[in-house]
Order: structure tokens, then C-alpha cells, then sequence
């Protein structure tokens, strides 16, 4: 926002809203992390502890060497990579011809796109069940990856699409008269301006496919091929709850995404605004 | 500023199209493919439908019982579990089973904990045609929602009564529906009164009998600051409630339904007794209010953090209260047979759960299925679960000879001393006829409702559920 | 988060034969290189939702040995309609939608207003926002469960310490619904408020400094600038936070289990229940696709609204 002059009541009313927000989005967080130290016997204590005491790694411990948790990440890493690369690829093959090349009933498409993002999963996933089973997908990778890829698709197209109407058309008409071919626009030119967006597209398509349960607990409910959150899920047994252990695993898990996202802030938003020319 | 953003969710009307016949040609023939699309997607659809909706594949009941030869039974199954109260139960069963029939290999495969997630997962897979899991434990409340269905298959018809006679009296009548029976007792489980005994000691309080008795020692501990809360239980609206209601209405002398299934019978002078004390425990203080929010693992970490004087809950709840890393009161419980009403012969009844053994129809190798399955029952098996893991065997004479034992874990001893009562699980509309019970004494709990009309309300919308209404 | 550049259609209209055929070959590329995008979603996602739309019109009885579907009818319809459950849950879920909706947009547009001042910090303040959005659902559910358990939960602790007494957050439907509309607020405001700063960050300075120079108050520039051009940001935030909000389940299934009684019971949750507990999937796909036809209306409505007021925004 613009340099405006500002009142020290302005100021410091600004700074007590920002510090209410932080406190409010990060308290809940500390208990997440804190209660994974406690033991079994003090997460139901009361009062509640505050700062656990005595402080316990056995939870970690349990998560990894009792519930095999290192397992569950490897097959949300594999999985979750390997739908944000094919979202990203073909997100973005999509949204640049949705974009900038003359086609008709883009808009229609793009509704039916929407369309399908709203159906409740629930619906979906019984007789995509029988399909997956029918070609022998099940207990796989590529039994969630697809889904996943299909099912994100509709936002990433939106997002790069919105991207790429931005993108000023003097690029493409001066690659045109160096004489390059269309897809050689689209990778030296208009990626590199696109990138913003990708990286958006990116992020939402991760962790989408990282936090998604009901899929991953229908299609792949084999051990192996486990995926975190159904991991976390299954931990304890039907009338044990193992709390420390379970946000002793959402601990975990939310270190990659913390990091991705930290690492990626900027371009979150960036990416978000699809960019404009100013002024 | 014509460059600014003419933002519409719609994107930018694209330039190059404009107005003319052209564009008018290309709409049309745009169209056309569009419906040609269309067209073809459909067709694909109900290609597809209708390849689904007749899918067959070989199944196991297609061998009739004549040719299987169980001696010769060979190969690998799949056993689908959920974990089971300790760790390595089933690990110790499978290594145990592998010993004995050296030549069938079983694969572990372990299921959701979470019960009703546990039972979807199952019926995608086994409607799906999935020929894996070969065996699968499920609750003992399913034999009739998944005979109905098919998705599992009438064991009866492959093993011979004697077979089933083995079995503590309920267990297999609870397994059966239509006259078949579907699934094995694998363990069993029921309720217990746990209670603080270092504090019965203190205040010369003696074991409750009955409800009431327990309600005013549950009071007096409150009042006199010994406990924070005096009795917990499972009061959240959710099976766990059915299954404690079941054990106030079946000491009340009441039931749910007829013994046909065709008519509630829950809205009765001793439905009304036992729901009208239910509610009264909280009213009167001897259980907390939070109680209509509490499930099995949060009354227990009640109890183990020595809150509370009285619980009722699985026999898991004897090894944990007992576990240093998971309790505060170790060596403090004792575990009595639950309480039953004034003026009714004692002990109380305590609901059966437990988990029963079932073969997915579409199994592939239905000789190894059952000779997994009856060695589960065999003494060799039912001990590890009893003595080793103290889960209550299902085989009447292992639970006999075991409560016997003087080292055994007390809710097997004192499981010899109580009486069953099951829950109304003989129709495939089981799970609505569950939530009309525990959803409205839930409300009745928490002084939403009044009981007798909670009662009314039950009762009509069991009777629907019977009915089939969704 | 929208953006269009519209070209100078003079120079458009003006094309040359030639160019028509350019326009051709150029649309010819564009489906090509979208076909692979759209064959994916449409073999995983048509297939399925057909075939849910198409079950929902039978009686369909599940089997092990798989769907076995009987005649078309309108049953499964009359059935939903008449199980005063399912009205509940559309009403709950209209409701929740509305309310958490509206609050995260407004609390989102506050975060971001303050957000933007930022100078330093601002990143670190970003990420922190999109920490509570990036935690799967289940878990934030099962975290929230344990603020909000009755007897152990830090909520009842801090309510005692500030003299509220002891408030049971999901013993009764009123604090059970409240306790979970706190809980998706605190997931997913900080989420719309990312969106809204990308916004509130793309304006164009110059009109906020004219507005500064004549002398403009903080409020007025908010209503009269700031909202106006931010409104398309705010339309496709509301939009596909409605979409979300529709689809509720994770949060009631993990916190509440559609309890008390069915007062949280929306309606993917009811369909769940319905498809998997009961073992009915006519009317479970009959529930799915009525709540598909009712976020579409609700979706359609909405962007009528909005073009109507960008276009009356347009005129002003």
C-alpha cells in the first residue's frame, strides 16, 4: 500500500492486531509440537502441561521404529512428486493453450473443469475403486499419482492459465519474428515469465496430494505403499488413541511442507497475482 | 487506464474472436465435436457399467466342501487386522501358526484402526472383486451386514457343528445371520467396573453391586475430594454408547428389539429406568458432564491419570492402568463384574465385543483360509491370547481352565463371573438401528431431550431402520 | 489473482486472410498440447462421476460380488428427501458454509490489510500463515480434539483460569458447531489472507498515493479504492473457498464423528455414512450428486452477483 502517513495510534494498533494474529495462528501449533514430547501418562493430564515435563523423544521413536513411519514418508515423497511434476507439465501445456492460443469453448471447458474440482470425493471414489481394480492398479503408486494428477489439474489449469493471460503478447510476437516455433516460445520465452505460477501451481498441487486421506486410505491401504496421513491415521490400536506419537508424526510431517513453503513465500504470492502490467 | 485489469473469472474475452460468420462455422463446428466428445465418453461409461455391474469372478464358493482337502492345504493368505490392544499379538499368532503348518505362509496386512473405516475399506475392496485379503478380523457386530451382502462367506456350510460348539455360549449365535454362521470367534471381549481399590480401602467403601450404590460411592469420592470425577464411561454419541446402554437396559430387564427384528421394544418401563439413571449420574455429580463426550481412550487417560474413582471399559483397560509409561495408578485398581439394578439378581451384563475371524468370498485359496481359521481356535492359539496378551479366549474351555490360573490378568478371571448380553446386530440395518439408539441417548444425556422421549424417538426410528429407511 | 490484458481488438479485426489460417494452425496446437491435461482429468474423474450419477438413479445393491444394478427409478431421491437427516445436513452445511465463509474472508482481508505494511518480515509472517493450511486435515482435527476435550483439553483449563467455567465445546450441538467452525477458521483464514495479499500487493501504487494527496482517510480508502479493485481477488478466494467449505468432512468425520447426535453431520459426511456404514450407495450417490447441483447453483448465483457488480463497478 502506499507510503501513507501514519498515526502512532495507527502504528501501534497495527502491531497489537499483528502480534494477536501471530500468537492466535501460533498457538495451537506449540501444542501440536510440544504434546509430542509428553508422555503417554501426561497428555492426559490435568492441568494440561505447558511445557512438557519430563520432555520425551519416545514418541519420535515409536513413530519411526515401532509404526515404520520413515516408510509412510517415502511413499508420500514418491507420490506427491510425482503428481506435482505431472500437474506442473501438463498444467501448464494446458493453461498456456487455454491462455494465449486462439481456441474456441475455452470457456465451456473451463467451467466443466470447475465442474469436476466441486464433485464431493466421496462419490468418486467407489467406482474409481472398481476401475483402479479392474486394471490392476491397486496397492501402487500410480494408483494415487494419477487421481491426484487429475484432480488438481483443474486448479493448476485455472491458476496458469490466469498466469499466462497476463504475460504481455509483445513477447511471443518478437520470438514469432526471430522465427521460433510454438513450442520453443513456450519453453525460452514465456516459461521463464511463467514461473511465478508454476511455482503457485506447485505448492497448492503438494500439499494437496501431501494432506489427501481418503484416496490414499481407500487405494493403497497396504502397508507399503501407506502414504503419511493414512500412516498417521492408523497409528494405536481401536481403543488406544497414541496422541504423542501421533503429532510426534504430524511434527514430521509438516517439516517439508514448512520448509517448501518457507523457502517459497515470495513466490506464493507472486504467483498468486497473475501478474499485471503496471501503470 | 485502458490497461488496467479487466478481471472477470472468466479471463479476457480473447481478441480474436469476433463476430462473423466465421465464427459462426467454427461455434458449429466446434459444437459438433464437442457433442461427438460427449457421445463418446458416454458410450465408454456404460461399456463400462455394464462390464462392472455383472463382474464375476471365480469365487471360492463355487469348490463345494466335498473337494477341499484340508490336509493338503498349502500356499500364502493375507490376513487383514487392525491392531490389537498390545503390540505383537498378531505377530506372535502368525509366527506361532507358521510353526505349526510349516507350509502356508501368512502375510500380515494391517488395517485401519478406526472401526467403521476399518469396515468401508473392507467393503470397496471385497465389492471391488479383490481376491486379497484371504481372512479378515472384524467386529463381531458385522455378520450380518456382511452375510446380507456377500461380502463374507457362510462359514458354516465348511465347518461341521462340532466345530462351532467349542465356543462360549452367545459368541456364535452373535456370528450368525439367516441361519448361517459367518464368522469365527477369534477373542472376546466384554465390560468390567474398574475401580480405584486404594480408595474403597481409604473410605471403607465396599465394591458396588448395584447402580445405585455405585452412583452415592461415586458421589460421596467426589464430595469428599478424594477424586476429581467419580465414575467415567463412554457417553459420546457413537457405538460405544450402544454398547454401554446395552448393559444399563439388559440389567433393567429391557431390550431393543424383538427377537425377531421386526419391532423396537426400546420405549419400556425399563428402558426408561435404566436411560432415566444414566442421566442421573450426571445430574447428581457422580459423573462429569463431559462424560456424553467421552470415548473409550479419553476415559481411559482419565482413569490413568488417576482422575477418577470408578471406570467402565474393555479388558484392555487392566494392562494399560497398569503400564508405568501410560498410568498413574499402578497397583491401585482392582476389576469387578459391572453392577446391575436394585432388586435384580447380580452380577450385571456386560456387552460382548471382540473381534470375530472371516474369508472374503473371493478368496482364492479357501484350504488355507480355514485351516488358519481353525487354528485360531485351537488351545494353542486361544492361550496365546489369553495368557500371553490377556485378550479373553473365545473357546469355553481355555476360558475356563484359564480364569482358573492364579497368575492370569484379572479381567479373564473375572470374565468366568459375568453374564453377556449382545447387542441387536441380527439385522444388515445394524448401523442405523446403532445410531437411533446412541444418538438420542446421547441427547437424553446431555438434558437435550427428556428420556422418554429419547426412548420414543429411538423407537420409531429403529422401527424405520428395520424398515430400511436410510 | 486474475489477470487479463486485453489486446487493442482494433488490430485483431483488422486480420488478413492469411492470418485466419495462422488462427487455425495456432488452435490446432492449443489442442494438442491441452489434450494431454484434459484426457487425464476426463478418464479419472468423467468415468466416475457419471457412473456416481448414473447409480444414483438405480437401485443399486452392493455385493461381494460387486454392483449389481437393478431398474432406473427416482427412489433413492424420494428417500433422501424424505430423511429429515439429509435436510438437516443441507441446512448445516448451507450454514457452515455461509458463516465460515464470509468470516475467513473477512478476517483474511483484515490479516492481509495489516500484512501489507509489512516490510521486514513480511516473509517470515507469510510463511507462518501457510503453516496451518499445509497440516493435513485429519491431524489439525485430532489436535483440535484434544484442545477441546472435556476433562484433560487446554480450552477448558484456559476458560477455568479466565473465570468462564467449564464450557463442554462438544458435548451439545450449539458449542459443538461453534468449537468446529473455530477450528476451520483457524486452518484456512491465514490461507485466504496469503490470497487477498497477493491481491492487496498488485495494485497500482499512484491511485492510492492521488487518493493520499487529497486528503483521504484510512476508511474511505479502503471502501472506495481498495475494495473495488480487490474485488476480483476476493471473488475467486470466496469461490473456491465455498467449493471447500461444501465439501466438509474431515473436520466433523475426525472431531465429532457428525455428533452430538447429527448436529455436525454435513453432507459429504452424511453421504460417507450413508455409502459405507449403511451399505446404500443408491443413496449415497443420490446425496453427492444433489449436493454437486447445489455448490453449482450456489457457484453460478454467486458469479451472476459478482459480474453484476463488476459490471456496475465498470459504469461507476
Amino acid at each position: 500500500m502506499g507510503a501513507h502517513r501514519e498515526s502512532t495510534l495507527g502504528k501501534a494498533m497495527r502491531w497489537a492486531t499483528l502480534s494477536v494474529v501471530v500468537v492466535l495462528i501460533a498457538a495451537p501449533l506449540y501444542w501440536l509440537i510440544a504434546s509430542s514430547f509428553k508422555t503417554p501418562v501426561n497428555i492426559g493430564a490435568s492441568p494440561p502441561q505447558f511445557i512438557p515435563a519430563p520432555a520425551t523423544l519416545a514418541n519420535y521413536r515409536a513413530a519411526f521404529e515401532h509404526y515404520g513411519f520413515g516408510r509412510y514418508v517415502l511413499n508420500s515423497v514418491i507420490v506427491t512428486l510425482g503428481a506435482t511434476v505431472l500437474v506442473l507439465v501438463l498444467g501448464t501445456l494446458a493453461g498456456y493453450a487455454f491462455g494465449r492460443l486462439p481456441l474456441r469453448g475455452v470457456a465451456v471447458v473451463l467451467v466443466i473443469l470447475l465442474m469436476i474440482s466441486v464433485f464431493p470425493e466421496i462419490a468418486v471414489v467407489p467406482p474409481l475403486y472398481l476401475l483402479l481394480h479392474r486394471i490392476g492398479w491397486l496397492n501402487s503408486y500410480q494408483a494415487l499419482i494419477v487421481p491426484y494428477t487429475a484432480f488438481n489439474l483443474p486448479f493448476a489449469v485455472w491458476i496458469l492459465r490466469n498466469y499466462f493471460l497476463g504475460i504481455p503478447h509483445e513477447m511471443e510476437e518478437a520470438a514469432r519474428v526471430d522465427g521460433a516455433s510454438t513450442l520453443r516460445t513456450v519453453w525460452s520465452v514465456i516459461l521463464p515469465q511463467a514461473l511465478p505460477g508454476l511455482f503457485t501451481a506447485g505448492i497448492f498441487t503438494f500439499t494437496a496430494c501431501w494432506t489427501e486421506f481418503l484416496m490414499a486410505l481407500t487405494f493403497d491401504s497396504s502397508n507399503s505403499y501407506r502414504t503419511i496421513p493414512v500412516g498417521i491415521a492408523l497409528f494405536g490400536s481401536p481403543n488406544v488413541i497414541p496422541f504423542g506419537t501421533i503429532f510426534a508424526a504430524a511434527t514430521v510431517a509438516i517439516v517439508p511442507i514448512g520448509i517448501l513453503v518457507f523457502v517459497f513465500r515470495k513466490w506464493v504470492v507472486s504467483g498468486l497475482t497473475a501478474g499485471a502490467v503496471k501503470g | 487506464m485502458d490497461k488496467t485489469r479487466r478481471g472477470s473469472w472468466r479471463g479476457s474475452e480473447q481478441p480474436w474472436v469476433r463476430a462473423g460468420s466465421r465464427r459462426a462455422v467454427g461455434v458449429a463446428r466446434a459444437r459438433r465435436r464437442r457433442a461427438v466428445a460427449v457421445g463418446v465418453v458416454l458410450a465408454g461409461s456404460m461399456a463400462l457399467l455394464a462390464a462392472c455391474g455383472s463382474s464375476s469372478s471365480t469365487s471360492a464358493t463355487s469348490s463345494n466342501s466335498t473337494s477341499l482337502n484340508l490336509a493338503d492345504a498349502h500356499g500364502t493368505i493375507t490376513w487383514w487386522a487392525s491392531p490389537i490392544a498390545q503390540v505383537g499379538i498378531r505377530a506372535a499368532l502368525i509366527r506361532a501358526f507358521e510353526k505349526a503348518y510349516p507350509k502356508i505362509h501368512v502375510n500380515l496386512t494391517s488395517a485401519p484402526t478406526n472401526t467403521d473405516t476399518n469396515r468401508a475399506d473392507l467393503v470397496n475392496t471385497i465389492s471391488g472383486g479383490s481376491s486379497t485379503p484371504d481372512v479378515f478380523m472384524g467386529d463381531v457386530i458385522w455378520p450380518a451386514e456382511f452375510g446380507a451382502h456377500g461380502f463374507a462367506l457362510p462359514l458354516s456350510n465348511y465347518l461341521a457343528k462340532s466345530y462351532w460348539a467349542k465356543f462360549a455360549p452367545g459368541l456364535v449365535e452373535g456370528a450368525t445371520y439367516k441361519g448361517k454362521v459367518y464368522g469365527s470367534p477369534l477373542f472376546e471381549d466384554e465390560g468390567f467396573l474398574y475401580y480405584r481399590k486404594d480408595l474403597l480401602l481409604k473410605y471403607h467403601l465396599p465394591v458396588p453391586k448395584t447402580w445405585e450404590q455405585l452412583r452415592s460411592e461415586a458421589v460421596t469420592l467426589v464430595h469428599d475430594g478424594a477424586v476429581h470425577y467419580g465414575f467415567v464411561w463412554e457417553g459420546n454419541s457413537y457405538e460405544g454408547l450402544t454398547c454401554d446402554f446395552m448393559e444399563y437396559l439388559a440389567s433393567a430387564g429391557g431390550s431393543v428389539v424383538n427377537s425377531s427384528y421386526t419391532k423396537a421394544t426400546i420405549d419400556s418401563p425399563a428402558a426408561l429406568r435404566a436411560l432415566t439413571f444414566m442421566r442421573s449420574l450426571i445430574t447428581s455429580g457422580a459423573s462429569p458432564a463431559a462424560v456424553t463426550t467421552l470415548e473409550e481412550p479419553q476415559a481411559m487417560a482419565v482413569f490413568d491419570a488417576g482422575q477418577a474413582a470408578f471406570l467402565r471399559n474393555w479388558d484392555y483397560a487392566w494392562a494399560n492402568s497398569q503400564t508405568p509409561s501410560d498410568s498413574k495408578v499402578v497397583g491401585k485398581v482392582g476389576v469387578a463384574p459391572l453392577p446391575t439394578f436394585q432388586g435384580r439378581s447380580y452380577p450385571g451384563y456386560s456387552n460382548i465385543g471382540g473381534w470375530n475371524l472371516y474369508i472374503n468370498p473371493h478368496s482364492k485359496n479357501l484350504a488355507a483360509d480355514l485351516v488358519f481359521i481353525k487354528w485360531m481356535s485351537s488351545t494353542t492359539a486361544q492361550d496365546i491370547l489369553g495368557k500371553t496378551y490377556s485378550e479373553i479366549p473365545t473357546v469355553e474351555s481355555v476360558r475356563l481352565a484359564l480364569a482358573k490360573d492364579p497368575s492370569i490378568a484379572p479381567p479373564i478371571k473375572v470374565a468366568a463371573e459375568t453374564r453377556l448380553v449382545p447387542r441387536p446386530a441380527g439385522t444388515p440395518n445394524y448401523p442405523q438401528v446403532s445410531s437411533a439408539i446412541y444418538t438420542n441417548v446421547n441427547a437424553a444425556l446431555a438434558g437435550q431431550m427428556s428420556p422418554s422421549a429419547a426412548l420414543k424417538a429411538a423407537a420409531s426410528q429403529i422401527n424405520s431402520a428395520l424398515a430400511g429407511a436410510i | 489473482m486474475v489477470a487479463g490484458i486485453a489486446l487493442s481488438p482494433q488490430a485483431r479485426s483488422r486480420a488478413a486472410p492469411g492470418d485466419e489460417r495462422r488462427r487455425k494452425l495456432l488452435a490446432r496446437a492449443g489442442w494438442s498440447l491441452s489434450a494431454p491435461a484434459l484426457i487425464v482429468v476426463a478418464a479419472v474423474t468423467i468415468f466416475p462421476i457419471i457412473f456416481s450419477v448414473i447409480l444414483s438413479f438405480t437401485n443399486v445393491n452392493v455385493t461381494g460380488s460387486g454392483f449389481s444394478i437393478g431398474a432406473m427409478t427416482g427412489e433413492n431421491y424420494a428417500e433422501i428427501f424424505h430423511a429429515s437427516v439429509w435436510r438437516y445436513a443441507l441446512v448445516f452445511t448451507v450454514v457452515y458454509t455461509v458463516v465460515t465463509v464470509v468470516i475467513e474472508v473477512v478476517l483474511g482481508t483484515l490479516l492481509a490489510l495489516v500484512a501489507a505494511r509489512l516490510t521486514k518480515g513480511r516473509g517470515y509472517f507469510m510463511a507462518l500463515l501457510l503453516l496451518p493450511w499445509s497440516m493435513i486435515t485429519v491431524i489439525s482435527a485430532e489436535l483440535w480434539g484434544y484442545i477441546y476435550q472435556g476433562t484433560y483439553g487446554v480450552a477448558d483449563a484456559i476458560f477455568q483460569a479466565v473465570g468462564l467455567g467449564h464450557p463442554l465445546f462438544l458435548g451439545t450441538p450449539t458449542p459443538a458447531i461453534i468449537s468446529m467452525m473455530v477450528a476451520d477458521i483457524w486452518k484456512t483464514t491465514p490461507f485466504v489472507g496469503i490470497i487477498v495479499l497477493a491481491g492487496l500487493v498488485m495494485l497500482p501504487q499512484d491511485v492510492f498515493e492521488a487518493a493520499q494527496i487529497d486528503g483521504a482517510s484510512g476508511w474511505t480508502t479502503f471502501w472506495q479504492i481498495t475494495f473495488p479493485l480487490l474485488r476480483p481477488t476476493l471473488a475467486i478466494a470466496t469461490l473456491f473457498r465455498i467449493l471447500q467449505a461444501f465439501g466438509l468432512f474431515d473436520l466433523p468425520f475426525v472431531l465429532t464423528g457428525g455428533g452430538p447426535g447429527t448436529s455436525t453431520t454435513s453432507l459429504a459426511l452424511l453421504g460417507y455414512k450413508v455409502m459405507f456404514e449403511d451399505v446404500a450407495f443408491g443413496p449415497g450417490a443420490a446425496i453427492a450428486t444433489t449436493t454437486t447441483a447445489l455448490v453449482l447453483a450456489g457457484c453460478l448465483l454467486f458469479l451472476r452477483v459478482f459480474r453484476a457488480q463488476v459490471g456496475a463497478a465498470k459504469e461507476a
